[in-house]
């Protein structure tokens, strides 16, 4: 964390021209280069031309909608997103969750707390010095130097929240993991009170684990504690 | 029928004639029957056969006569004796008692006692017999009584009388039912629109009637239609400005961050930081207010009530602590597990605000309690209970109004005032109610009723 961020290159698609403008002025004081699109169809073009490092997009934009933009978005790339919805949309939010975005921030945000968001998730994908870098659990198992996944040797294709989650759990197997704990490091923020984000990110961990063909590993729900990964039986057998 | 007036009209002149009606006609028939039934009866010569009956045996001699007479269409032919008894001991009409009891001898009737058909035998010349031991007997012939009527013991008169009842009977309910039904139906649709639902129309039941009551069922539902539209745009005007708010607030935001980087931290940013903040929350919590009213019933799934508060629990145990609330502890009393069919995030922010109102009101070092139990066989009840000052009684319908603040609850801790109103509004669209009262001792509660 000590090493000061290189300059991070942001787009910010938002229809809000001059909260683009004050956006730009705030962030650039943060080494935050930030490249303003004011509808979706320019924010592709301008993903497609350039080299960003994170999105942050407005889910409520006119024509191409955010969600529409989002979905366009992951068919191409995995870069991290931050969507911006209004506050109390639960449906666009869990939606924007499935799709693949990483976090979301109700309009009208605090900007700090915009900044610490975008910061949090451009640390997670800045490579780390941490020893393990692959883990195997059943037939799961993850790589983190290549940030890649997969099932039974099919590759796996997880957003950067969902890998960080993952990665969590298969950590400890069988162990509870507290939601507070893998908001802390798949989203690097502290949860939030009404905050569904990492059940919906783990919802699609289990969409796609089963899709994958993945049916010995079932992450389960703890009410009100957190989640955990139940290894297959196949798993449990071999440690006896 | 086009008008009420005449509908009116004619079903009670129609009761009126039908009832005279029956009556004149089947008293009428009746009458018309007897006098057939006399005009083709002779006794003749039968009475001499009565009477050597008589000579030869007597009073037993005449019983057995009669035994064997074989009658005639709808007469009966009786032989009194001098008590007035008939000998073969069937009953006597009392008519024709009183008449003999009156008169010692046989007289022709006054005329104006023809037409009434149980004295029309009195037309007839009557026989008197007078046996060997001088008893008199006399034989008369009276209308052969209805075994049906006879075993009631009801008379044609009486029965003509019923049979005008019912049939008025049953026009007039023929006549109440066709004008009630439809004023009760406007009735329910009147309340139905007075507690809020705008959804109901009359015009496809009473609406299709052509007199008053039609044309009054289509200018309900006329009007309302304009009621809900109106409603309906004013949701849609606090919507707009709502969403509207929040692009100058977004931007304010920014601006005042920008403005602490220039300026340094003063203290008047704190507070515009603090403002800007309510601001958006009330925001917020009317575009919350505004968008309950678009809940389909294809968003309705069924929902475990146990587990939503549960989880609305933690999360406002989660807020609690994170605001620094931390001598307030929640506990939930489930006494059964219910499902519900709802909409999870409407169903939930009734709980949370209520429940956040109880948080906010209670005392401190006090206990919330919420209780799930199952009311009737299909009613659940959910009850949040303070330990707050309460509300006064003459308030307690009024806490679920919009920005509604009580006048003597001092409080300064102030809500955005549409808590308690978004939560009476989810509930509501879900078939429930909700009300308020005050614990015998201390504090509010809260009691939800959601069909399961």
């Amino acid at each position: 964390m000590n090493d000061t961020p290189e300059t991070s290159t942001v787009l910010l698609i938002d229809d809000d021209r001059e909260l683009g403008q004050m956006l730009q002025d705030y962030l650039a004081a943060d080494s935050l280069k930030v490249h303003v699109c004011c509808s979706g169809e320019d924010g592709l073009k301008a993903l497609g031309l350039h080299k960003f490092d994170l999105v942050i997009l407005d889910i409520m934009l006119p024509g191409m909608n955010g969600l529409d933009v989002l979905k366009a978005l992951r068919t191409t790339t995995d870069i991290p997103v931050i969507m911006l919805t209004a506050r109390g949309d639960d449906v666009d939010r869990i939606i924007g969750l499935e799709l693949g975005a990483d976090d979301y921030l109700a309009k009208p945000f605090n900007p700090r707390e915009l900044i610490a968001r975008v910061r949090a998730i451009l640390r997670r994908i800045q490579p780390s010095s941490r020893k393990q870098e692959t883990w195997q659990l059943g037939s799961i198992s993850l790589d983190r130097t290549t940030r890649s996944a997969s099932v039974h040797n099919t590759a796996l294709s997880l957003t950067g929240t969902e890998f960080e989650i993952l990665r969590c759990l298969l950590q400890a197997p069988g162990e509870v993991v507290s939601k507070q704990r893998l908001s802390e490091i798949a989203l690097g923020r502290h949860l939030l009170p009404y905050d569904r984000s990492i059940d919906t990110h783990i919802s699609n961990l289990r969409k796609k684990l089963e899709r994958a063909g993945n049916s010995d590993e079932t992450i389960q729900n703890q009410r009100g504690v957190g989640y955990l990964l139940i290894p297959g039986t196949s798993q449990r057998n071999l440690r006896q | 029928m086009k008008s009420l007036l005449i509908r009116i009209f004619l079903s009670f002149w129609l009761i009126i004639g039908l009832t005279i009606g029956t009556a004149a006609i089947g008293g009428y028939w009746y009458a018309e029957k007897v006098s057939n039934a006399y005009d083709n009866f002779e006794l003749g010569d039968s009475i001499l056969d009565a009477s050597a009956a008589l000579q030869s045996a007597g009073r037993e001699g005449l019983r057995s006569w009669l035994n064997e007479f074989p009658g005639a269409d709808g007469l009966q032919v009786l032989v009194l004796d001098a008590r007035g008894q008939d000998l073969l001991g069937r009953p006597v009409p009392v008519t024709m008692r009183r008449m003999l009891d009156r008169r010692q001898r046989f007289m022709r009737p006054p005329d104006r006692l023809r037409r009434d058909p149980e004295n029309l035998m009195r037309a007839r010349p009557l026989s008197q017999l007078i046996g060997p031991d001088g008893q008199r007997y006399v034989i008369v012939v009276v209308p052969a009584r209805n075994p049906l009527l006879a075993r009631y013991g009801l008379s044609p008169r009486t029965l003509l009388l019923i049979l005008a009842l019912l049939v008025s009977a049953a026009v007039s309910i023929l006549l109440a039912r066709a004008m009630s039904r439809p004023v009760r139906e406007l009735r329910e649709a009147t309340r139905s629109l007075a507690a809020g639902n705008f959804e109901k129309r009359v015009s496809s039941s009473v609406g299709r009637r052509r007199d008053e009551l039609g044309s009054l069922a289509r200018d309900f539902d006329t009007m309302a239609d304009n009621l809900q539209r109106s409603a309906a745009q004013q949701l849609e005007l606090s919507r707009n400005v709502s969403h509207e708010l929040r692009s100058p607030l977004a931007r304010l935001r920014v601006a005042l961050e920008l403005a602490r980087r220039e300026a340094g931290n003063l203290a008047e940013f704190d507070r515009i930081d603090v403002e800007t903040e309510r601001l958006d929350t009330l925001i917020a919590q009317i575009l919350d207010y505004t968008r309950l009213d678009s809940i389909a019933d294809q968003d309705k799934r069924p929902l475990s009530l146990n587990d939503v508060i549960a989880d609305v629990i933690a999360d406002v145990n989660y807020e609690c602590n994170s605001v620094g609330i931390d001598n307030v502890s929640i506990t939930s009393e489930f006494s059964s597990s219910i499902n519900v069919l709802a909409h999870e995030s409407s169903i939930k922010s009734a709980i949370e605000n209520i429940l956040r109102n109880a948080v906010k009101f209670t005392k401190p070092n006090s206990r919330v309690v919420v209780s799930l139990r199952r009311e009737y066989p299909d009613k659940a009840l959910v009850t949040v209970d303070d330990s707050g000052p309460g509300v006064p009684e003459s308030d307690l319908d009024r806490v679920f109004e919009p920005f509604f603040r009580s006048a003597d609850a001092a409080n300064s801790r102030s809500g955005t005032g549409l808590g308690l109103a978004i939560a009476a509004r989810a509930i509501s669209l879900h078939g429930g109610t909700i009300a308020a009262s005050n614990r015998a001792d201390g504090g509010l509660r809260i009691s939800m009723q959601l069909p399961c």
